[in-house]
């Protein structure tokens, strides 16, 4: 099969007028509901899926995928600009984006914020186009024991995310792990924790989490220090310099590799993986002591790693009709709504329509860096906005946000509670990342080794006797010891 | 005789505002699926939602509240005003199965206006497509001659899944204890499993199953329905397979809070019989793996009672009962 004949083929169907303009569209919502905290392209797509009865099926699954793709190029922009993510994906990006943008240089994060998202979403769809039957067939033999390994792994980023206090970052860690238990267990339908109620049968949902752990306590902390606006200092250049692009290069390359692996799997969350890749790019620098302190690679390196994960959740969807998100499975419905069975039949049997979504993506793609980089700039100028009005907006849509999730005022309760919470914590030096680490994390381990314990009628040892599983929870274990052991050198 | 005209005019404006009482629906319905959007009970829903928002004209929106196993959703909706406009999409998993497996539900089981009964999800059971059992008689021995290395994958302890393969290997005689239950927190993760050969057998749905089966990655032995199935036509029904005791459906149907009046739920049954008997709504439903099945609202109420008698005993057998 002639994959670039194929793939050019789809090219003269998507650059059409009608498909460029639905291509655009899904583009902005996207953006929109990636930059609106609460509000993902969950909430995006399943709100427009009822087009689904007046368009044909091309126009209307590629806007759906690119409000899908497009959310991640705007997650970044609050996160940046305000120290609130968007997106979960985007909570690592907070760490150094806006440091950068209380240094003044919101402009060049913005930028390479857009500029990696584009090319690790552009190099992931080339890994859409050319392998995916084979790549998604691999990621089918990925089961319980070896994702336990791997969230292992993760959990080694735990650590290096502690800050200057082991303990404290353990105890966050511990708390985070706490809290994701809270309510009915998926599994066995206990309740855990409810404390006798209804209100948290339904858990805590981490989207409200963040928004209070991010968005609250951030408000509540300029209020208190009276910061005149976010950056004080002048504005300097909206561009990355030179020397920042060709090292962030490089950053690109290897968040592209991790995020396009990592997305393959089913079940491994972008939150999840846009830490993972932060944690790669800290390990891999020669200063890593700049990260968290508004080092560029720290913004390159997660935001280019979510849009690979993006491109990367297409494969098994269409390749196995097996969707990697929430998001993607409204995306799934969507393509069963048109009768278009996804599988390896739909790249024989309807290869026009497969080849011209792919085709729509990057176009699209380039469509978002369009979009994004010339309002760099308007969007730096947020920064300069005084606080006494930034606060009270982002105390708005943080209400609103949590409220939104799922139509429940005990989200908003649990964001307050946890911007309470979040100003407590840097109050006292404790750190937030490893929290929402774990909060993401302990439900992914936890059903990773009740299932393997089911296969193997409770036996441990199939997470050791199953070479993939094995090999991951040795590097995570060796991971933590050798990042203890510096920690403790220093 | 200003008097006369007076009177006159108030009887004339009540006998119009009578006559002229807007049929329902006068503004957009909301039906609740307590479900996140993209799963059985959402499809099922849209699928309704659209039909109804063409034929009324009125916007039919879908609203997700997820959480708790259906809980959270399904305690909204029937705690809103009986007024027909804010309705509820009721699958098995909150009703019969839920009441079978749990004696501590914040809602009662008939706390609710059963309206109609709209589709069935049939159980399909599957394996790998590599595997060397090619019937389910096949399995049922397998299972019998080595269940500690039998390994089954299910979505949820007392979901459709739970019941349906714990009925089958409770028919072929296979001593459960001894199995490997592996408990996913889903349809598509549960397949997926079994597509990657880390769990042996599964009882899932056809909409969870389709894509899979399609793709020639799982292999279905069997169909739990009366005749075999338009869109998987080559795979035998239980009885053809030699299980003709086999059961377990997944259904989802609509619902409102108590109190609901008896106009509204006619019109929406005379709705969806006559979605029913409409080729583009019945290609719709094909195209998303759901069967037409419709009761009516008290056919649909026994149906759930029968279901309860059902489950209940199977529950307490498998011990999952609460």
């Amino acid at each position: 099969m002639d994959t670039v004949g194929l793939l050019l083929q789809g090219f003269a169907q998507a650059l059409t007028p009608q498909n460029l303009l639905f291509a655009l569209l899904g583009s902005v919502l996207g953006t929109l509901v990636g930059v609106l905290p609460g509000i993902g392209p969950t909430s995006g797509i399943a709100i427009l899926l009822p087009l689904t009865s007046f368009l044909p099926p091309t126009p209307a699954i590629i806007m759906l995928a690119a409000i899908y793709y497009g959310a991640m190029y705007g997650g970044s922009t609050t996160a940046i600009l305000v120290n609130v993510p968007g997106e979960v994906a985007s909570v690592v990006t907070t760490m150094d984006g806006y440091q950068m943008a209380r240094q003044g240089r919101a402009g060049p994060a913005l930028a390479i914020a857009a500029i990696s998202s584009f090319v690790a979403g552009t190099l992931g769809l080339v890994g859409l186009t050319f392998f995916a039957p084979p790549l998604a067939d691999l990621a089918l033999r990925i089961g319980p024991p070896e994702y336990f390994g791997l969230v292992v792994l993760a959990f080694s980023v735990v650590v290096s995310m502690s800050g200057p206090s082991l303990v404290k970052g353990l105890s966050a860690a511990a708390l985070g792990a706490l809290v994701a238990l809270v309510g009915l267990d998926p599994m066995s339908g206990v309740r855990r924790f409810t404390l006798g109620t209804t209100t948290l049968l339904g858990g805590v949902d981490f989207i409200a989490v963040i928004i209070g752990l991010f968005a609250i306590t951030e408000a509540l902390l300029g209020v208190e220090q009276r910061v005149g606006a976010v950056a004080l200092a002048r504005l300097g250049r909206l561009l990355p310099t030179r020397e920042e692009m060709s090292r962030c290069l490089a950053t690109m390359v290897r968040a592209t590799g991790v995020g396009f692996a990592l997305g393959l799997l089913p079940g491994c969350t972008p939150g999840a993986i846009s830490f993972i890749s932060y944690d790669v790019e800290r390990r891999w620098s020669r200063t890593p002591e700049r990260f968290g302190r508004g080092a560029i690679e720290g913004v390159a390196a997660p935001e280019g790693a979510n849009n690979a994960t993006t491109s990367a959740g297409f494969v098994p969807l269409f390749a196995l009709g097996l969707p990697a998100t929430p998001a993607l499975a409204v995306l799934l419905s969507g393509l069963m709504i048109y009768g278009l069975q996804p599988g390896p039949l739909l790249f024989e049997k309807q290869a026009a329509f497969v080849w011209t979504v792919i085709a729509s993506m990057y176009v699209g793609n380039v469509m978002l860096l369009v979009l994004n980089l010339p309002l760099v700039g308007l969007w730096a100028q947020l920064c300069r906005v005084p606080y006494a009005m930034m606060a009270p907006l982002i105390l708005l849509f943080s209400v609103l946000g949590a409220f939104s999730v799922r139509n429940s005022l005990t989200d908003v309760g649990m964001a307050l509670v946890f911007g309470a919470l979040g100003y407590g914590m840097v109050k006292l030096g404790y750190p937030t990342a490893p929290l929402v680490l774990a909060l993401i994390l302990t439900p992914m381990l936890e059903q990773a080794l009740r299932q393997s314990l089911g296969m193997s009628h409770g036996d441990p040892l199939i997470l050791v006797t199953r070479p993939g599983a094995a090999v991951l929870i040795a590097a995570g274990l060796t991971l933590t010891a050798w990042t203890l052991i510096a920690r403790h050198r220093r | 005789m200003w008097r006369v005209l007076f009177a006159l005019l108030l009887l004339g404006s009540t006998a119009a505002s009578a006559a002229a009482q807007p049929a329902y629906p006068t503004r957009p319905i909301e039906i609740i699926v307590a479900y996140a959007p993209g799963g059985g009970a959402d499809v099922a829903a849209r699928l309704v939602a659209a039909h109804a928002a063409k034929t009324w004209g009125q916007p039919v929106n879908v609203v997700n509240l997820p959480g708790a196993s259906g809980i959270t959703g399904t305690l909204r909706a029937l705690g809103a005003r009986p007024d027909g406009y804010t309705l509820l999409l009721e699958p098995h998993a909150t009703a019969s199965m839920l009441f079978a497996v749990e004696s501590d539900v914040p809602f009662k089981m008939d706390g609710k206006t059963p309206i109609a009964l709209i589709t069935f999800d049939p159980v399909v059971y599957t394996v790998k497509a590599d595997a060397p059992w090619k019937t389910l008689r096949d399995v049922a021995e397998a299972a019998r001659a080595n269940p500690k290395t039998f390994r089954y994958g299910i979505a949820g302890v007392s979901g459709v899944a739970a019941f349906s393969v714990s009925q089958f290997l409770f028919a072929a005689g296979v001593p459960i204890a001894e199995t490997n239950r592996v408990v996913f927190t889903g349809g598509a993760p549960a397949v997926t499993a079994l597509a990657g050969g880390h769990v042996d057998f599964a009882g899932q749905q056809w909409s969870e199953s389709g894509a899979l089966i399609q793709g020639g990655k799982i292999r279905g032995l069997a169909v739990v329905h009366p005749t075999r199935l338009p869109g998987l036509p080559d795979i035998p029904t239980a009885k053809e397979a030699g299980f003709p005791d086999l059961d377990v459906v997944g259904w989802q149907g609509l619902s409102g809070p108590k109190g609901l009046s008896p106009a509204v739920v006619a019109r929406w049954n005379a709705l969806i019989q006559e979605a029913a008997k409409d080729p583009a709504f019945q290609e719709q439903a094909a195209r998303v793996n759901k069967v037409l099945a419709y009761r009516g609202p008290e056919d649909f109420w026994k149906f759930q009672e029968e279901e309860l008698k059902k489950y209940l005993p199977l529950a307490t057998k498998m011990g999952i009962r609460k």
